[in-house]
């Protein structure tokens, strides 16, 4: 066992892996010296944040979660303005990152079921220890180089165990949630008496299959507004294949790639996300219910993920090696920091 | 076996075979992981009879009185808590769930299990000092901050001497660690206002000379954190005695001038909810009033130009136009 400290001269920063969290953080390829093993440093600018809250909720509920399909925390602590984060390097990045690069089209069938599988058995633990993640999507759902898949993004997320009870419903909005309401059940985006529970995030992991299918998540690009009335009318996101791309008599694909209106997803993922994709939340399965699905028990012999998410290649201090770029962003930190008021006070 | 045969056991025999087992984790002798498999078997067992499952209700009022009472009588509370780091990961939070159902215990008007609490302070104390192990502070944090909320407890934890402790807790270099203890810190000092008042009157000295080094701290979010705090304190009306002593002190204004300029801007912004205070005090010692006089032309200056990017806070700039006529306004005490 690697013991990680909480003393920032552990770590040496190599290269910038992306900015995350709405630009609140940075996310930096760095090297634990003591053990060279290759690990994720997330720097949070908590002066920056709004919400600063949020950050220390989500790393002490985080620190509080033992899955192998959620991503752990090793260790944080603070530097100057900044808070920092040290979790195992997810090689392959977010799914995001994988249907930006290489999978523009949507990820192979295979892969999305080996992943969803992975992010139900993350989730299923999370519901029963008695939280809402509220905040699934391709962005949160981190793949290492062994095709390891680890869930993360718990800052929105919130408790079902409240006032010294298992609460049937929750009424509480998320805070600063504008990024993800495309995910979000109707219930939740509702804001009504009824309020929601574990079962909303079952609709987001059908948003999430559309997403990781499609390349592009549903209701992209569309008005707030309008994507609201659309799930508040039951108008399920699609899985975009020959089976659900309309052709119009004139051989013309609307918006489609060809790609896409050939393919054909098997029957099994379709039922998934019809599944997940119910109005009526306590139509939708459970995650340890979804994970019983027959369509979760076909055995994928011999399938591996990274092979699967092949031409895309893990990361690794050889590709990723950019110290340049470090001292770089260093140094305008640091100008952006210099002191630039001139009042001394007369004492 | 009876296909519910688990769920039947009766509240003495699940606490008895948990404190059998918590009892042999402490020895660590030989049976060790099975008592480690016990532990968290029963715990689990009473969770369930607490919170229900997804598919069984809590127990009933009775069963969970007489769990209540068992746990009472054999003392396994603190037991539990004694030995929590010897138990697994999931059972710590169980245990966790445990203390916090039965502590909200109620018969009309009565707390059971506050009253127990009231008895056994060590209970308490040995919470407290669980921050300072890595693996349950987080579990014992939530077990304080729940226990803070009744007026009883709070109070034998702010007035004894561990309460100190806190101060190097909120510090610590883990940042999880501290902001749980910021929290429970927090509780403390502001849920019973009247409670929180008299502590803070009667152990002035104390507090605040410990409370200085906090807004001192080199560590960022310890030195915001407990910055807002400050602010927040001065402001209840319940502690105007405290506040009146606070912004007597020049030393507290000159720190606060200095934190006004601090590169921060969140420091700045809560540093201004502090030098309002002084400034808008309409009896001003005259070693305070000295300092605003000296510095009176720079500090219109500044706060001319301070934070004026926030055009949407109203009250902030009514706050700001006030205190720049104040201090425009500022004239020194003719003497006699």
């Amino acid at each position: 066992m690697v013991t990680y400290q909480p003393d920032n001269s552990y770590y040496k920063k190599l290269s910038i892996l992306g900015e995350c969290c709405n630009g609140l953080a940075i996310v930096y390829l760095a090297k634990h010296v003591p053990s060279q093993k290759l690990v994720a440093l997330k720097k949070f600018n908590m002066d920056k944040a709004k919400h600063a809250n949020l950050i220390q909720q989500e790393v002490i509920l985080t620190r509080q979660l033992q899955h192998s399909n959620i991503l752990p925390y090793f260790v944080s602590y603070v530097i100057d303005q900044e808070v920092c984060v040290i979790s195992p390097l997810m090689e392959f990045g977010s799914c995001r990152d994988l249907l930006n690069t290489h999978f523009i089209e949507g990820l192979p069938e295979s892969a999305i079921a080996i992943i969803i599988k992975d992010v139900l058995e993350g989730l299923d633990y999370i519901h029963k220890k008695g939280f809402i993640h509220r905040a699934l999507r391709a962005s949160h759902i981190l793949i290492s180089q062994t095709g390891h898949v680890c869930l993360s993004g718990l800052r929105y997320s919130c408790p079902i165990i409240y006032n010294g009870k298992w609460q049937k419903q929750i009424h509480s909005f998320p805070e600063s949630t504008m990024e993800n309401l495309n995910w979000l059940g109707p219930e939740v985006l509702e804001q009504n008496l009824q309020g929601y529970n574990e079962k909303s995030d079952i609709y987001s992991i059908g948003v999430v299959l559309c997403e990781l299918a499609n390349g592009t998540e549903p209701f992209a690009g569309m008005p707030i507004t309008l994507m609201l009335i659309e799930k508040v009318r039951g108008a399920a996101p699609q899985l975009l294949d020959s089976a659900t791309i309309p052709i119009e008599e004139n051989d013309e694909i609307n918006g489609y790639t060809l790609n896409q209106a050939n393919r054909r997803f098997s029957e099994g993922l379709h039922q998934i996300a019809a599944l997940c994709l119910q109005r009526e939340p306590s139509h939708r399965p459970s995650a340890s219910q979804l994970l019983t699905h027959s369509y979760m028990k076909v055995h994928r012999r011999g399938l591996s993920l990274p092979h699967l998410l092949k031409p895309a290649i893990p990361l690794s201090d050889k590709v990723a090696y950019n110290p340049d770029e470090v001292a770089d962003l260093e140094t305008i930190q640091r100008l952006n920091d210099l002191e630039i008021s001139s009042y001394e006070w007369n004492f | 076996m009876p296909l519910f045969g688990k769920s039947q056991k009766s509240p003495a025999d699940v606490v008895k075979a948990l404190k059998e087992a918590v009892n042999s984790l402490e020895k660590g002798d030989k049976k060790a992981e099975k008592a480690q498999e016990d532990v968290s078997k029963n715990l689990v067992l009473i969770k369930n009879m607490l919170y229900g499952t997804s598919d069984a209700e809590p127990q009933t009022d009775i069963i969970v009185a007489q769990l209540a009472q068992e746990l009472y009588n054999s003392n396994l509370l603190l037991l539990l808590i004694q030995n929590l780091n010897r138990i697994d990961f999931e059972g710590k939070k169980d245990v966790a769930q445990v203390f916090n159902n039965i502590l909200r215990r109620q018969i009309g008007t009565r707390s059971p299990t506050v009253e127990y609490i009231c008895t056994k302070p060590e209970i308490l104390f040995t919470l407290m000092t669980g921050y300072e192990h890595q693996e349950i502070a987080l579990n014992c944090g939530t077990m304080l901050r729940e226990c803070a909320r009744y007026e009883a407890l709070a109070k034998i934890m702010l007035y004894s001497d561990d309460f100190y402790n806190f101060f190097k807790y909120v510090e610590v270099s883990t940042f999880d660690i501290a902001s749980d203890a910021f929290s429970t810190f927090k509780e403390l000092l502001t849920r019973h206002k009247i409670l929180c008042a008299d502590f803070l009157e009667t152990n002035y000295d104390k507090v605040f000379s410990h409370y200085q080094r906090l807004l001192n701290s080199e560590n960022y979010v310890t030195r915001r954190q407990s910055l807002k705090l400050l602010g927040e304190l001065l402001l209840d009306r319940h502690n105007f005695s405290v506040m009146t002593r606070y912004i007597s002190n020049p030393d507290n204004l000159k720190l606060m001038m200095n934190m006004l300029k601090e590169r921060s801007r969140n420091i700045q912004f809560e540093a201004f909810h502090v030098f309002k205070v002084f400034v808008a005090n309409p009896n001003k010692p005259k070693p305070i009033l000295d300092i605003l006089l000296r510095n009176q032309d720079k500090l219109v200056e500044f706060l001319m130009k301070f934070h004026t990017d926030r055009a949407e806070d109203e009250q902030f700039n009514d706050e700001k136009a006030y205190l720049i006529r104040q201090i425009k306004e500022l004239r020194p005490i003719a003497d006699h």
